[in-house]
């Protein structure tokens, strides 16, 4: 054998390989839309068969939207996650900007006290969290859903990182010229990182899209419950309905594969990114 | 453009030796102000608080009472549960880290080089990551169900993934690695991309094998991305709690109840907020004396020799 026909081989191997690994992996999600098609009697008998006696059936997604609010749950989410987004972007950037732009006293413990906070785990910290919360009446509304995430020091970090590749002296240019910070800021430093920018709101939003416990502590009310909370829920409502159950969760993953397929780029670069920050 | 930057030099030039005006001064504050606001009140107030409150009686209103001093950690350790829940959290993490990071180098290693077919399969192990993690355990609850579930009856066994003692702690396991490596190999494969390829055709030349260019050059350069996946999976591990929460409710006798799940269950569910405060100053010392040993093994090694 040639070395070229070797290298062939081993190349055809290795992408067999991962397309079975592959497949092993995708297995629940698969596993979750094929059930989602199936009746509650395919469901009772054995053996089990992977796929559904016909992809026409709609009838779970239908009960599904019937008997549970999930379209109330995801706007929910959405409302969320956009408003913690929105601020914990808002914070980080001012705080990138003046860490990025200007000289103070004291400005490296400041810049250590924001770090640091990456340090004490939101879960540690959610008993005491939740006393705050419902002692500013805060509980079942968004505000409440989202207050506790409005600090990104790993944000903030990535921004000022990038605010200093741009030169203080079109700063001070800027200045000199009439244009105050918040302008500079808007016209100037934003634009250049619009990339940077784009890719850390679509992590902040996977994640505030994404939380479980945080949510499920401060809702009562079930028309504030968000998504994740909501799917899990379901159970409740009757142990045997599993038809029902892959029906829900495959109808609140569509929002999720649509972002993922669109934003895939970028997480994988925002997260590359992130993470070797140190 | 030459006449442009002179001036801007000169400008420049001029800003940097021109007093500065006191009113400047508070700005670089005022920017501040709402992320060190938030950052005091959401977190370190609840971690000074949660602090107090291990060492005070606390009211089921949240209200301190009185000082207790170490009581309440003497009657954590001697507490039963805590035990159990101390076991199961560390017995997950020593299972998990490694695990994750063997399986997620791994799959990075087999797609390192560019193939037709590397978009479909990257892009298939990457897919749990786009899973939220209440969804994939609603899945996974069914999915290793012992009477619908598909698994059992695929593999040929009688297994109850989430209902054995013996058993409940790997199904969670399972849940946890196929929810974690998606990230951890999308980091592994940027690593290992990253290492030039000068390097490695220098080693094949002087006839360096797979295995030899793998521990004398591929894992030492990625060294510094194992050490960061390896300390966010302590951390995340040792705060495992949705999954059992959603699957399992600690259970089956209390043999997936983890730490952050009893601190949970005791501060929520019996309102005794001190031993909650208690519970979670343990777990958090834990994980902050992990990720230190890790970080202080590390720094006594080098990697480019």
């Amino acid at each position: 054998m040639t070395k070229k026909a070797k290298t062939r081989a081993a190349d055809i191997s290795v992408t067999i390989t991962a397309l079975i690994l592959g497949c092993i992996i995708i297995f629940p999600v698969v596993y979750c839309i094929f059930g989602a098609f199936k009746t509650r009697v395919e469901f009772g008998s054995y053996p089990p068969a992977l796929l559904p006696d016909s992809f026409a059936n709609l009838e779970n997604f239908k009960e599904a939207l019937d008997k549970t609010p999930l379209l109330r749950y995801m706007l929910n989410s959405l409302i969320v996650a956009c408003l913690g987004t929105a601020v914990r972007m808002t914070f980080s950037v001012l705080a990138a900007y003046s860490f990025a732009f200007f000289d103070f006293k004291g400005k490296k413990f400041l810049f250590l006290v924001v770090l640091a906070t990456m340090m004490l785990p939101g879960d540690t910290l959610m008993v005491t969290n939740y006393l705050t919360v419902s002692r500013l009446n805060l509980l079942d509304t968004y505000l409440g859903m989202c207050i506790t995430s409005f600090v990104g020091a790993s944000q903030m970090f990535m921004l000022r990182q990038n605010f200093r590749t741009i030169p203080r002296a079109l700063r001070d240019a800027a200045r000199l010229d009439g244009c105050s910070d918040l302008r500079f800021l808007r016209s100037v430093v934003l634009p250049v990182s619009r990339p940077v920018l784009l890719t850390l709101c679509v992590q902040s939003f996977i994640n505030l899209w994404n939380a479980y416990l945080w949510p499920l502590l401060v809702t009562n009310r079930d028309e504030m419950r968000t998504v994740q909370v909501g799917v899990t829920m379901l159970t409740a409502v009757g142990n045997t309905n599993y038809h029902l159950i892959l029906a829900a969760v495959t109808l609140t993953l569509l929002p999720s594969f649509v972002m993922f397929i669109i934003l895939r780029k970028n997480i994988v670069k925002g997260m590359t990114s992130g993470a070797l920050v140190g | 453009m030459m006449l442009q930057k002179n001036t801007l030099r000169r400008q420049s030039g001029w800003a940097a030796q021109g007093p500065i005006r006191r009113g400047k001064q508070i700005k670089p504050y005022l920017y501040l102000v709402p992320i060190l606001l938030f950052a005091i009140a959401f977190i370190y107030y609840p971690f000074g608080k949660t602090f107090l409150y291990s060492f005070c009686t606390v009211n089921a209103k949240g209200q301190i009472t009185g000082f207790a001093g170490w009581e309440n950690f003497a009657y954590l350790f001697q507490h039963r549960n805590f035990k159990i829940a101390l076991l199961n959290t560390v017995k997950l993490t020593a299972m998990f880290v490694p695990l994750n990071l063997c399986v997620s180098l791994g799959l990075a290693l087999l797609c390192n080089k560019k193939r037709r077919l590397s978009g479909v399969y990257e892009t298939m192990f990457t897919l749990p990551m786009a899973v939220p993690m209440s969804a994939a355990a609603m899945i996974f609850k069914i999915l290793f169900n012992p009477t619908v579930g598909y698994i059992n009856y695929f593999l040929g066994i009688q297994l109850g993934w989430f209902e054995d003692r013996k058993v409940a702690m790997y199904g969670i396991l399972i849940l946890c690695l196929w929810m974690g490596m998606a990230f951890d190999f999308l980091l592994f494969l940027s690593a290992l991309r990253a290492v030039p390829d000068q390097l490695l055709e220098a080693a094949s030349l002087d006839g360096a094998g797979f295995f030899t260019k793998l521990f004398r050059i591929q894992i030492p350069m990625i060294m510094p991305t194992a050490l960061y996946v390896i300390c966010t999976n302590m951390v995340l591990s040792m705060m495992t709690s949705g999954p059992v929460m959603i699957i399992t409710e600690g259970g089956p006798s209390r043999a997936t109840t983890t730490l952050i799940y009893m601190m949970y269950t005791s501060g929520y569910q019996s309102s005794d907020y001190s031993l909650a405060a208690c519970i979670s100053i343990v777990t958090f010392l834990l994980t902050f004396g992990m990720t230190a040993l890790a970080l202080v093994f590390d720094s006594k090694r080098n990697y480019y020799e």
